[in-house]
Formats: C-alpha cells, sequence, structure tokens
C-alpha cells in the first residue's frame, strides 16, 4: 500500500513546496502523468482555461486568473519553465493594474506576492505596489514585505512593515498582530542568542566551531597523498604553517578596542521614512544576464607602446574543403497543434524586454491616445481576444469555442464529452 | 541494543518501537517548526542525521511520554498514537499525525525471541522517517504559532494514570490524507499517516 503511493517520496526533490500545501491527489496524477509522458489531458485542461480566459463574460474576470494559476501551480510540481507560471502572473498581474475594483482583492494581492516571490527584487515590486496602492489595505502585503526583510536579516524595516501595515488599517488587523508578534518574537530571540555569542567571543575560551582557514593545506587520509579529508576544520587541518607569519606586539592588541557601527544597534538616527517614489512602472521581474549593449570596437585605439609585431590576418592560401552534401537541411512546414506541441513554437527575436518597459510603452500610448483625443492604431480585429492568454489563439479556436458554446446551449444538458476531446485543430 | 541480536522478545520489540516515537515526535516537533530550530541539536541514529531537542522541559515531558508509552507496548493495549498539531491562537487543528500500532496479543514475555533481522526493522523505520521529513513537499507552511499535543489510544479498560487525561480525537475537519510507510517488528506494527487541513480551493 505505501509502495503504491510513494511516487511524490521519489520526486520530493522536483516539487516545489507551496504554501498553502498541495492536495495529494492532484500531486499523486501530475507525477504519474509526467512519468508516462502523456501530456494531452494537461494540455486539453489548459486549453480549456487559456479559452475560458476569453470566452468568460462574468463580472469578475480575476477568478478565470487565479484558478488558472492555482491550477498551475498545482499540476507542475516542479514549475519550471513548462508550467509557463512566471509569464502567466506577469500577465494576470499586469492585466489588472488599471483596474480599482481589484486593487485590494485578497486574490489579487495573493497574485502580486506569488509574482514578486519569483522576481529577483521583491522589494522593488513591493515598493510599486505600495506607490499604486495595490493591497496597501490587506495584511499579506505588509506580512510578504516584512518576511522579505527578515530574510535579508533587516529586522528593523521587517517591524516597520508591521508597523505602517497597522497604521494603514489593513484587514485583518488580527493576522497582522499576530505576525508581528511572532516576528518580534523571533527578533528577540535572535538578539539572545548574538548577544550570547558576543560574550563567549569575549571569554575567548574556545571556539565553538571549528572554522576552515583560508589557505591552510589540508593533511592527507590514507595512503593517497592527494585525496583531501572531508571535513577540513578541526585536526585534519594542517597547522604547520609555511611562510611569512604575521605576529601582532602583543602590548598594543590588548588595549585597542575598535568600535565597530551596528547598523542595527544604531536606533537613535532618524528613522527614514520610506518615500513613495513615483513609480511609472512595475520594476523589472527578470534581470537579464547580458546588459551590457554591444559596442563597436574598431575605434578602439591600440597603445603604441613598444614594438608589437602583429602580422595582419592573412588570407589562408586554400580552399576550405565544402561536402557537396553539406547544405542546409530543408525544413518541411508543417502544421503542428498549438495546443500539443510548445517546443516548436517561434521565439520572437526578443529586445530588451521588462515589464517595466512593457507597461511604460502601455501607459505612453494611453497618454498620447488622450492627449490626441483619437486612436491612431486600430485593429479590425478582436486582438485582446487572441492575445489576452498566454499562448495566441487563432479566429478558428475562438469560432469552435463559440460554435460549441452554442451547440452545447442547444443540446441542453445532454454530456458534451466527446466535443471536449476534440482539440481546436479538427475545427 | 546490539545489532548481532539474533531474534527479537516483545521487550526488545516495546523498547525498539518507544525510541521510534522518541525520535520521529522529535523529528516532525523540528521539520514543522513547533520549537525553533536553535532548541534542537543533531544525533545521528538509524543512520540518519536527526534533531533531537535540546529544550528541558520538552525533553522531560518527551521522556516520561515514551516511557509510559513503552509500558503500554510491553502489555500490548496501545492501538494509536497521534501527534495533534493546533494553532496557538485559535486551538484550531491543523495537521495531525497518527501512528496505528498494531500489536500481536500472543506475545509473551517468557515466549522465545522471534526471527527477525534488527537491520530490516532498523532499514523499515529509516524509510518512515525519512518520509517524514519528505513530506514538506506538499504540507503547507504553518504560518502562526503552533502546539503541540499526544494522543494516546489504549484498549478501553486501562486507568488514566496521573498527569495524563481523556480527550477527543482532535479531528480536521475537510483534511486531505496521506498513508506513509509502515514498520514491523513482527511483535508491534506502526502504520504512519499524516492529515493536513485542504486549501480553500481545488
Amino acid at each position: 500500500m505505501a509502495e503504491s503511493n510513494a511516487e511524490w517520496e521519489l520526486c520530493k526533490e522536483n516539487i516545489q513546496p507551496l504554501r498553502r500545501g498541495r492536495a495529494i491527489s492532484t500531486l499523486q496524477q501530475a507525477l504519474s502523468q509526467q512519468l508516462e509522458g502523456s501530456s494531452t489531458y494537461l494540455n486539453q485542461q489548459k486549453q480549456a482555461f487559456e479559452s475560458e480566459l476569453r470566452m468568460y463574460d462574468g463580472d469578475d474576470p480575476m477568478d478565470v486568473w487565479d484558478r488558472y494559476i492555482k491550477w498551475t501551480e498545482q499540476t507542475y510540481p516542479q514549475g519550471g519553465k513548462e508550467s509557463n507560471l512566471s509569464v502567466l502572473l506577469e500577465t494576470a498581474v499586469m492585466r489588472f493594474t488599471e483596474e480599482k475594483k481589484y486593487h485590494n482583492d485578497p486574490r489579487y494581492v495573493d497574485l502580486w506576492i506569488k509574482f514578486a516571490d519569483m522576481c529577483h527584487e521583491p522589494l522593488d515590486i513591493f515598493r510599486y505596489m505600495q506607490a499604486q496602492g495595490i493591497g496597501v489595505k490587506q495584511s499579506a502585503l505588509y506580512i510578504a514585505w516584512s518576511e522579505e526583510y527578515e530574510k535579508r536579516g533587516n529586522f528593523r524595516m521587517a517591524d516597520r512593515m508591521f508597523q505602517e501595515g497597522l497604521k494603514s488599517g489593513a484587514e485583518s488587523h488580527d493576522k497582522l498582530q499576530q505576525f508581528h508578534k511572532a516576528l518580534q518574537a523571533r527578533a528577540a530571540r535572535q538578539a539572545v542568542s548574538s548577544v550570547a555569542v558576543q560574550e563567549s567571543d569575549d571569554d575567548d575560551q574556545e571556539t565553538p566551531e571549528p572554522q576552515r582557514m583560508s589557505l591552510v593545506e589540508l593533511k592527507a587520509l590514507g595512503k593517497k597523498k592527494a585525496v583531501a579529508p572531508i571535513s577540513r576544520t578541526g585536526t585534519s587541518a594542517r597547522h604547520t604553517t609555511r611562510g611569512l607569519q604575521l605576529k601582532q606586539p602583543l602590548g598594543t592588541s590588548q588595549n585597542r578596542q575598535f568600535v565597530i557601527f551596528d547598523e542595527n544597534k544604531a536606533s537613535g538616527s532618524v528613522p527614514d521614512e520610506p518615500k513613495l517614489e513615483s513609480w511609472k512602472a512595475p520594476p523589472s521581474s527578470r534581470a537579464k544576464e547580458n546588459e551590457q549593449r554591444p559596442e563597436k570596437w574598431s575605434n578602439v585605439k591600440k597603445s603604441r607602446f613598444g614594438h608589437s609585431v602583429v602580422a595582419p590576418p592573412s588570407k589562408p592560401n586554400f580552399q576550405p574543403f565544402v561536402e557537396e552534401s553539406d547544405q542546409p537541411p530543408v525544413v518541411t512546414p508543417c502544421k503542428i497543434n498549438p495546443a500539443v506541441n510548445t517546443i516548436l513554437s517561434a521565439r520572437k527575436p526578443c529586445r530588451e524586454e521588462t515589464p517595466l518597459k512593457r507597461l511604460q510603452e502601455q501607459q505612453q500610448h494611453t497618454q498620447v491616445q488622450l492627449e490626441e483625443g483619437k486612436v491612431r492604431e486600430q485593429s479590425m480585429y478582436c486582438k485582446e481576444l487572441l492575445l489576452s492568454g498566454t499562448v495566441e489563439f487563432c479566429f478558428e479556436e475562438l469560432r469552435a469555442e463559440r460554435y460549441r458554446q452554442k451547440h452545447a446551449q442547444s443540446l441542453e444538458g445532454s454530456p458534451s464529452e466527446d466535443n471536449h476531446t476534440q482539440s481546436g485543430l479538427a475545427l | 541494543m546490539s545489532s548481532t541480536l539474533k531474534g527479537i522478545t516483545l521487550k526488545g520489540s516495546a523498547e525498539l518501537v518507544a525510541e521510534f516515537f522518541s525520535f520521529g515526535i522529535n523529528s516532525i516537533l523540528y521539520q514543522r517548526g513547533i520549537y525553533p530550530p536553535e532548541t534542537f541539536t543533531r544525533v545521528t541514529q538509524y543512520d540518519l542525521s536527526l534533531q533531537l531537542t535540546t529544550d528541558p522541559k520538552l525533553k522531560n515531558y518527551l521522556s516520561n511520554v515514551v516511557s509510559q508509552l513503552k509500558e503500554w507496548l510491553f502489555d500490548c493495549t496501545v492501538q494509536k498514537l497521534v501527534v495533534v498539531i493546533t494553532c496557538l491562537e485559535t486551538n484550531e487543528v491543523l495537521e495531525r499525525w497518527q501512528f496505528d500500532i498494531e500489536c500481536d496479543k500472543t506475545a509473551k514475555e517468557s515466549s522465545a525471541p522471534r526471527e527477525m533481522s534488527m537491520k530490516a526493522i532498523q532499514q523499515e523505520i529509516r524509510s518512515v522517517i525519512r518520509q517524514i521529513t519528505a513530506t514538506v513537499t506538499f504540507l503547507p507552511l504553518l504560518e502562526t504559532a503552533c502546539a503541540f499535543d499526544l494522543l494516546i489510544y489504549t484498549d478501553k479498560d486501562l486507568e488514566v494514570p496521573e498527569k495524563w487525561e481523556e480527550s477527543g480525537p482532535q479531528m480536521i475537519d475537510q483534511s486531505e490524507e496521506v498513508r506513509l510507510r509502515s514498520f514491523t517488528t513482527s511483535i508491534h506494527k506502526v502504520s504512519s499517516m499524516v492529515a493536513y487541513k485542504r486549501m480553500d480551493s481545488m
């Protein structure tokens, strides 16, 4: 019995823990499907969510996004690229920035916090949220913000976040206070333990943990001389030091005391109120590796120091042999169901695009439109519908969806299962 | 308890199982953050590195429970041990670790030791504890300060010792249950299970 459902244990390293936990049945299902390599069911569900995003005409479009994202979290335990979670979160979060009614919706704030978790600078995101008034009435924002500070060891700011939350009257007050208390308890514990460490340092009797000294040679274990022991501290570190040894004169070292500035202790200074910067757009979510633009190198002057003899690269005086059959392979154009295969989806040549820039552009665009009083560009097709999800739809898919709805309505109650098993390609 | 032991007696089995619970409960308390991690120290047991509490009160409490448990195991009157994790503020049950114990009541103190390799038992215990550790992959984060409680189900006619009191089963409503591995000493069979609160959606 235990063996039959130990799937999750075998894959435990590949399952991202979620704050809310996972439904074990969904987890088992997702893992077993991955093992079998059959993703058709998942793709169908994904497609269903995508089309629901487009066909939804209630007054709570956020609901679909929320369910879609939760489903994705549960269904892709690894949370990797194929889950598309980061794109999904970004799109969802961007979509409702203008809608004031969602700004203090717990679900929306939750999405933002999840989004911030995926970003490299969550603090920037939180500041942006505050400046935009997103989630300022929700305790979740302040809790997440404080946790981020605490993660960085900045207890003072972590504490300040709670005070700010209490000041702004965030919902729910109790939860905020409860977390605040827990934080204070942790901070106190930490302070106590650090005092204890300091005291033991002052006694200077013995160092509690053997530290690895830098550049210390390691004793070899056993007969093989080249093998370093795993434990590189304590007795296994060789203590014979070679070369220069710096010995401090004993007299001076004792009465000299360095006062080390500790920013956490220096609480007497004026607490700098966090300013509300005017954020035009959310900060970038993904730091790019190569931010440096390629530049011209040709006009870099070579310094003329000494006689450098560099022969100009001469042309090879032979003809490189090219095999006759070495032609680029001809790719047969083929139609692939986009719902089934995402591998071959074209990757657009991306410029330096960050969510920041994208939103900025969008905002500028609307501003220009407002100033000129007319719309410069007008799509004569339902562009939003096609592009609103994370994958692009084609007209036929939308049409099929409408057809199916009508069909289902006319049948009224009779099972429409076989409609669902056919994917958009068939129509 | 050396591994050269050939068979297993009722007494040995009771000790083994009690020892497992001592380590198992400690692991749960550490893994789930019921007590601050600084108050734990690392020991090696069952070829695993495990965390044991250094908190004197908790230590005392656990050793009391375990020694009492050992007696009941020896008498074969215990049916279940449950670690209940509740929210400190609201007293709501958030997690429930249940260990079902099946005793072979035919085993008597005087009966001959049974054939069972110590190594195999330890192997099984190890995999149970490993699985307890691995459950963090799906268990929800315990966001609030929590307390824990130990419930022991015994046969009905047993007298409640002092310092113990009767309580309800403390079930979780709307829970998700996951069976974990089990182990047996051929006299006591322990199968484990964890139940946790289901999320609002899904």
